[in-house]
Formats: C-alpha cells, sequence, structure tokens
C-alpha cells in the first residue's frame, strides 16, 4: 500500500515551508520515531521585515514503512499540500498508483541547529 | 455643547526658548477622537537666551525632538487653520512656543471640566544612531539607538522604565502603529519610556552586565581591535561592513542602564537619573553566546542582524570569536549577576518577559524520537525550563517576571503568539497593562498574571 506525505499546515497562518534537513534516503526501512524533514516556516512569506517569525519544526515517522521516494531537497520551498515524499509497506511494491493515505507523523517545534540549510547560507 | 479650544499649553525650560515647527496632523478635520489620543505633532528645539554662557546644550545628543499632542477628553475635533504651513516649515522651529495658542476645536462628546480643552503633550526624543540617519518626516523618524517618551503633564515623569529586550519587548513599549502612542494612550501615569534597540547586538544578560563594567580601556581596545580585522581582513570592507561595525560599536560603548535623561516639561527642563526599572525579555537569553578569543568580551546577534553585515565583519566574526554554550545554570548566574550589579549601581528593578511554552503546533505523542537534553532540541522544553529556572531565581534575588505564558495561554496563542514571540495588538495591550500593574506595585520577587 502506498502513502504519501503532503506539506501539512502546521501553523493556521503559513502558505508554504522551506526544507531545511531530508534525513532519509530512498530505499530506507523507516521505523517509528524516525526523522523525516526539518522545516522552516516563515509567516513574513519571506518579506524582509523587522524581525523575520521563522519557526523551525521536525516531522518525524509514527509508523512502519518504506521510503520510496523523495520529491524535495533542502533549500525548497513548497507550498502547502505539495507533496514532499512516497512511501510503501512494501519494500518492492509499484509506486504509480494513489496513495491509500497521507502517513502517519509527528510535528514537533525544534531549536534553530546548524545543520539547517539556512544555517549554511547565511 | 460648547466647543472647547484646544490649547497647546505650557513647555519651559530655563534659559532657553523652547521653538515649534508648523503642526502635522494625524488625523483629518472633523475626527471623532479618543481620549488621549495623539492627533498631531510637531519639530521642537530649544534656543539659548541671548546672555546665556555657552556651555552644555541639553539633549544635544538627540537630534529627533518632537512633541506630540493629544486632547484629554474625546470629541469631535475641528483643525484651526494656519498653524501648518507645510514644506520645510513644517520641519523647521520657526515659532516660539506658546501655551495660549489654539490649534483647534473639540465638540466633546460629554460636559468637559474647566481645563480640558488643553492638549496633553507627549514628548518624543531619539539619539541617532548616526547624524546620517535623518529623515524628516513622522514621528521619531530615522534609525536611532535609543528613543523615549513622556506625557508632559505638570511636573512630567516621575520615573523611568528602559526597555532592552528583542522584539517581544519592544512591540510592547516602543509599539508597531506609531512609536510610543500605543502605550501612553493607555498610560496616564507618570512615566518615561525608553527603548534601546538590538541593533546589532542582543541584549542578554551577560552582554549588559559587562556594558555595567567596562572601562574605557576595554572600550578602546574593542574599537582597535574592530578597526583592525576590518582593515586587515582578506575580504575587503564594504560600506555594510562599516556600517554594521559602527552600529555594533555604539552599542557595546555605552549602558543604557547607566545613562541620564533630559525631560522638558511645562514647568522647566529637568535632569533624571538611570532607569528605575529596566524590562528584559527571556527569549533574548540564547544556548550559546560568542566571546572574543582575546579580549574576552561577549557578543551575541539575531541572525537576521548578522544576515545584515558585510563579508569583512561576518570573517571577523568567524576568526576573532568562538561560541560558548550556555547552560540553564550559566543563564541564571549571569541574570542573578545582572539583576545584583543593577541594585549595587542605580537600584533599578527589573522586569523579565517569560517565554510561551507551548505550541498548538505540535503533536507529539512521545519523546523517544527526540535527542536528548530535550532543552536543545525541542523549542517548547527549552521555554518551560527557562521559565522555571526564572521562577527558581525569583527565590534568591528581587525582580519580577511578567508571564508572557501564561497571557499568551489565556488570549490563545494560536491568535495571538503566532510565531512564539510577537505578541499581537490586543497581547501588547494586557502586558503593557501588567506591566505598568507591576512599576506601580511595591515588594520582592513575584509572578505578575496568570
Amino acid at each position: 500500500m502506498l502513502h504519501d506525505l503532503r506539506l501539512p499546515k502546521i501553523n493556521p497562518n503559513m502558505s508554504s515551508a522551506v526544507v531545511e534537513c531530508a534525513y532519509a534516503a530512498p530505499g530506507t526501512l523507516l521505523k517509528v520515531g524516525d526523522r523525516l524533514f526539518d522545516l522552516s516556516v516563515d509567516l513574513s512569506s519571506g518579506f524582509s521585515q523587522y524581525c523575520p517569525p521563522i519557526s523551525y519544526f521536525r516531522v518525524v515517522v509514527r509508523e512502519k514503512l518504506w521510503l520510496r521516494k523523495t520529491l524535495v531537497a533542502p533549500g525548497d520551498n513548497c507550498d502547502v499540500g505539495a507533496m514532499l515524499a512516497l512511501f510503501s509497506t512494501e519494500q518492492d511494491e509499484p509506486i504509480e498508483a494513489s496513495p491509500a493515505r497521507a502517513i502517519r507523523i509527528t510535528t514537533a517545534g525544534i531549536a534553530h541547529h546548524q545543520g539547517l540549510w539556512s544555517a549554511s547560507v547565511q | 455643547m460648547t466647543s472647547l479650544p484646544l490649547s497647546l499649553g505650557p513647555l519651559a525650560a530655563e534659559g532657553f526658548i523652547v521653538r515649534r515647527s508648523g503642526l502635522h496632523w494625524l488625523c483629518e478635520d472633523g475626527h471623532w477622537c479618543r481620549p488621549n489620543e495623539v492627533i498631531g505633532y510637531c519639530n521642537l528645539s530649544l534656543e539659548k537666551l541671548s546672555g546665556q554662557r555657552s556651555g552644555n546644550f541639553p539633549m544635544a545628543d538627540e537630534l529627533e525632538f518632537q512633541v506630540a499632542f493629544a486632547p484629554s477628553i474625546g470629541g469631535r475635533l475641528h483643525i484651526a487653520g494656519g498653524y501648518s504651513p507645510g514644506g520645510y516649515l513644517n520641519a523647521f522651529g520657526l515659532h516660539v512656543w506658546n501655551a495660549d495658542d489654539v490649534v483647534g476645536h473639540l465638540d466633546p462628546i460629554a460636559d468637559a471640566e474647566a481645563g480640558a480643552g488643553r492638549l496633553r503633550l507627549l514628548l518624543l526624543a531619539g539619539r541617532r544612531m548616526s547624524g546620517l540617519a535623518d529623515v524628516d518626516y513622522g514621528l521619531l523618524p530615522g534609525w536611532h539607538s535609543r528613543s523615549r517618551a513622556w506625557w508632559g503633564d505638570q511636573a512630567g515623569p516621575q520615573s523611568t522604565l528602559l526597555c532592552i529586550g528583542i522584539c517581544d519587548a519592544a512591540g510592547i513599549v516602543r509599539g508597531n502603529e506609531i512609536p510610543f502612542v500605543e502605550a501612553f494612550e493607555a498610560c496616564p501615569d507618570p512615566v518615561q519610556l525608553v527603548y534601546v534597540p538590538d541593533h546589532p547586538v542582543v541584549p542578554c544578560a551577560p552582554i549588559l552586565l559587562e556594558q555595567l563594567n567596562r572601562t574605557p580601556a576595554q572600550r578602546q581596545a574593542m574599537a582597535a581591535d574592530l578597526t583592525s580585522g576590518l582593515a586587515n581582513s582578506r575580504t575587503p570592507a564594504t560600506a555594510d561592513d562599516w556600517l554594521f561595525a559602527g552600529a555594533l560599536l555604539s552599542s557595546l560603548e555605552r549602558s543604557p542602564m547607566l545613562e541620564s535623561y533630559d525631560v522638558l516639561t511645562p514647568t522647566g527642563l529637568r535632569r533624571m537619573g538611570p532607569p528605575d526599572a529596566v524590562l528584559l525579555s527571556l527569549s533574548a537569553e540564547m544556548q550559546s553566546v560568542l566571546r572574543h578569543k582575546k579580549l574576552g568580551y561577549s557578543l551575541q546577534m539575531l541572525r537576521h542582524r548578522q544576515a545584515s553585515a558585510g563579508p569583512a565583519v561576518r570573517a571577523w566574526l568567524s576568526s576573532a570569536f568562538e561560541p560558548v554554550k550556555r547552560s540553564i545554570d550559566d543563564i541564571r548566574r549571569d541574570y542573578r549577576r545582572l539583576i545584583e550589579a543593577l541594585a549595587t549601581k542605580t537600584g533599578a528593578r527589573v522586569l523579565i518577559l517569560n517565554r510561551m511554552s507551548t505550541s498548538g503546533y505540535e503533536d507529539i505523542l512521545s519523546y523517544a524520537p527526540f535527542d536528548a537534553p530535550m532543552r536543545e532540541t525541542l523549542e517548547h522544553v527549552a521555554a518551560k525550563e527557562m521559565n522555571l529556572m526564572l521562577h527558581d531565581l525569583a527565590e534568591e534575588c528581587d525582580f519580577s517576571i511578567v508571564d508572557v505564558d501564561a497571557i499568551a495561554a489565556v488570549l490563545g496563542g494560536t491568535e495571538h503568539l503566532p510565531d512564539g514571540i510577537h505578541h499581537s495588538g490586543a497581547m501588547q495591550t494586557v502586558l503593557r497593562s501588567e506591566i505598568i500593574q507591576a512599576l506601580n506595585s511595591q515588594g520582592s520577587a513575584r509572578r505578575i498574571a496568570g
């Protein structure tokens, strides 16, 4: 069975997020608690202002799945609802079919860290 | 109901003539005014009376000096003609201040007491980060290393609150509309509000403590080191580098907590001592600071501030400093030293805004996926531990906690604190009220609101 991960509306005021870290490689069997992505959400939508309201979040998988395809890379700006990755319950399952449902995730606010994509470009 | 003539009222400075520019109106003729709503302003200047000896000029370093005016009661405004010639005549102090000038009339909403037609005067002064940062329109325009305001009622302000936090504190004190106007419309008290921005240095406890104790020799050594760092940089210094370096030195060389203030009042110029209260922000206490490898001083900047530095300053920051991690106990110790040093040097009370420690945007069912120590990974665990540290510290020394965490929980964090640091206008109003209450109350360390 196929599952997908689309950019969730973590904050009701957000319209997009930047992928800051992509932790898992396609072909990896993910277990509960494995990291998928770190994201940054800028509520000013990138408008340069007084103090940008940027928050950082980590997306962690809550079920055992194979990561089959990652559609984004660090630095990509994604709209809410954009597909970030595709998963399957079986390792060699064809991935052309429509996903049955979204994967189960945990989202947590995290501190800024030096591994973030934006830390390397500042 | 009788229309009230709105007169400017007195302002005096012994040995000086108070002069004003033409008036700028912030509302239209016919506007319905709220009590204490700022409706217009003009620039002020002081001119030495003839025959007076030259000497120190009050407020000489505050090139923005203005007075805004507000009716003390609500009503419909009728603007008088002839006071706003426009152009540069609305900028230069061509007119001698006359208390009896009637600049408009007010149809009051209710019966007015005698004297209600006298406008309340809100004095505003700004010290430019550079003399070049002149913008000749608006209230407190330009880039200031310090700005302040006070109601010019009777004898003027009786106390001073200095705000040296980051955005969460700045919004409460300086506001996000017209500088200081939101705070003073809500605050009838004779208090002076002073705001020092985080341009570019984050006002965290170790930096503030070092500013308090820094000697002239140390300042000279820091300036020489920075100059040499830029001059000898492999990357040629750009205009951004020199501007940033100037702002950096300006910030490090002063201690805003030790500064005194001249205040203009209806009864004369008065000198006020250092602030009676200092508002700090727990959000400014980061988990690491930069420490200068040779000179040993501390430095920290917000990331978006660092981004405005040029390449030579960035190279200097990388080579001359090393990051030093701060544990919760380190932060607690730094706060305690700062509070005790302030108590000894000026007697100022400290108020600290705590942090929002919950989020509706996360759904953590297990902490197992996150690396220990959790405070270094999860933002809200860090906030909770920092808030708890403040409560523990309150057992040891005298300061007040302004409970942002509790107020946000009551008002709703999603609506009023969407990123955990920038408050809505409604939340700023509640926090302002809490701070004023704290300033007016006596006693030792306590938690405010919640």
